[in-house]
């Protein structure tokens, strides 16, 4: 066969130990160019070593793009072919890959339940953030402040008291990665403050997630966004 | 002996039917807890994040109507055979639950005029943008949502589509015929058919 006829793209390169090839990371994670509902899911594939292309598209080219995805919505996942939707279902498949799951059914639906009620946070947070109506929203503003954050971020300062500095089974799950991944988008919308200033045990845990080595360095890497 | 799992939710299938379909599907006995709405007060802050449904088992309390239903769905062996194929699964559960989270505000409208505002909103941009693409996997899937076969993902659209007739008036699966099939095929079953017969006649 004649080399030129070798059409797979492919770089070997050759070392005194071993043979590797490079070939396109298997995963390729289609965003906004943004942290937000893609971030969990780059946090566990950087936590699990699990190689993966961070593709963060224009924003002006999202119309066009809308129409081609699974439910019009991003973040997407391609994998084999293949093309998942729905954030916290991939972040779910990427947990499992980096072994951040728990040993059984009802350990897992403990960790499903914390991630669930984090995101119903931020579904009340995002429907201040995002209402177009600025009577609307500044009437939602006071509920939002003075009794939905401190009924969620009570509970949860509570959870990880009781977890062991985790958000549950007492160690270090998804759900961990989850909640500190989304905190620059929820404190962005809500004003851009922090809203885990008054809650210690859920300040360490955020300390701890960005401490982890693999966390550190990706933190370091990855492009710097204000949500 | 008493059920080794406890349900608790209001006295209306809501978000709590489709584990009430999943316990009845495996033959896992459960208490059914149906709570009075003027004692819901009093009951809310005993509750993980003051919501319902909680599942209740081996002395441990769990909220969160998707992650119960995910639990019971693996118990029963209604879900994938391997991590991508239990992501299609979620996926699909997700976005139905997508479409739940705009219909149920409008419930709560007081204003009759604003809340005609939203159902037409709701027919047109919510239904007419979902209803045809999950149409289309049903059809690309055998009559099923996902996977060309039976998994919980049928049982949770099945339970959850009655809010849409609910709130419009509506037969609002009418003209998504491979969509109004897997309802049909899923109250059909056996031990489903049982559960609607026998559970309480108080329920919405």
């Amino acid at each position: 066969m004649m080399e030129g006829a070798c059409i797979k793209r492919t770089r070997k390169s050759i070392n005194i130990f071993n043979t590797t090839e490079e070939m396109a990371p298997a995963y390729k994670l289609t965003y906004f160019p943004v942290e937000a509902l893609a971030e969990p899911i780059r946090f566990l594939f950087s936590y699990g070593g699990i190689e993966f292309e961070d593709f963060r598209f224009d924003r002006e080219n999202w119309p066009q793009m809308k129409p081609n995805m699974p439910f019009g919505q991003v973040p997407v996942l391609e994998h084999n072919g293949k093309v998942a939707h729905q954030s916290i279902a991939m972040a779910r498949y990427a947990a499992k890959k980096a072994k951040l799951v728990g040993n059984d059914e009802w350990e897992d639906l403990e960790i499903d339940a914390i991630v669930d009620t984090v995101n119903d946070l931020r579904q009340k947070i995002a429907l201040y953030h995002y209402e177009a109506d600025a009577a609307v929203k500044e009437s939602r503003k006071e509920p939002l402040f003075k009794e939905t954050l401190p009924y969620y971020l009570q509970r949860l300062d509570a959870v990880v008291k009781a977890n062991n500095g985790h958000l549950a089974l007492g160690k270090l799950t998804w759900a961990d990665l989850y909640f500190v991944a989304i905190l620059k988008y929820l404190n962005s919308m809500c004003g851009g403050n922090d809203i885990l200033a008054d809650y210690p045990n859920l300040t360490a845990l955020k300390n701890t997630v960005l401490e982890l080595p693999a966390i550190k360095t990706w933190v370091e890497k990855r492009p710097n966004t204000d949500m | 002996m008493a059920p080794q799992y406890k349900l608790t939710y209001f006295d209306v299938g809501g978000t709590a039917e489709v584990s009430r379909y999943l316990f009845s599907y495996g033959g896992i006995e459960f208490e059914d807890v149906r709570i009075k709405r003027e004692n819901w007060a009093q009951l809310k802050d005993k509750t993980p994040f003051g919501a319902l449904p909680t599942l209740e088992h081996n002395g441990k309390v769990v909220g969160q109507s998707v992650a119960i239903a995910r639990y019971l769905a693996k118990k029963v062996k209604l879900v994938g055979d391997d991590d991508w194929e239990n992501l299609e699964i979620d996926a699909i559960v997700d976005t139905i639950n997508d479409i739940r989270l705009k219909v149920f505000p409008i419930f709560m409208e007081k204003d009759e005029a604003k809340k005609k505002a939203l159902i037409e909103t709701l027919k047109n941009d919510t239904f007419g943008f979902y209803l045809p693409r999950l149409e289309a996997e049903v059809q690309k899937n055998k009559g099923y949502l996902v996977l060309g076969r039976l998994t919980w993902a049928d049982f949770y659209f099945t339970t959850l589509s009655p809010m849409f007739d609910l709130i419009t008036g509506e037969d609002v699966l009418a003209s998504y015929p491979n969509l109004k099939g897997v309802k049909e095929k899923v109250n059909a079953l056996p031990v489903i058919k049982k559960w609607i017969e026998i559970r309480p006649k108080s329920h919405a």
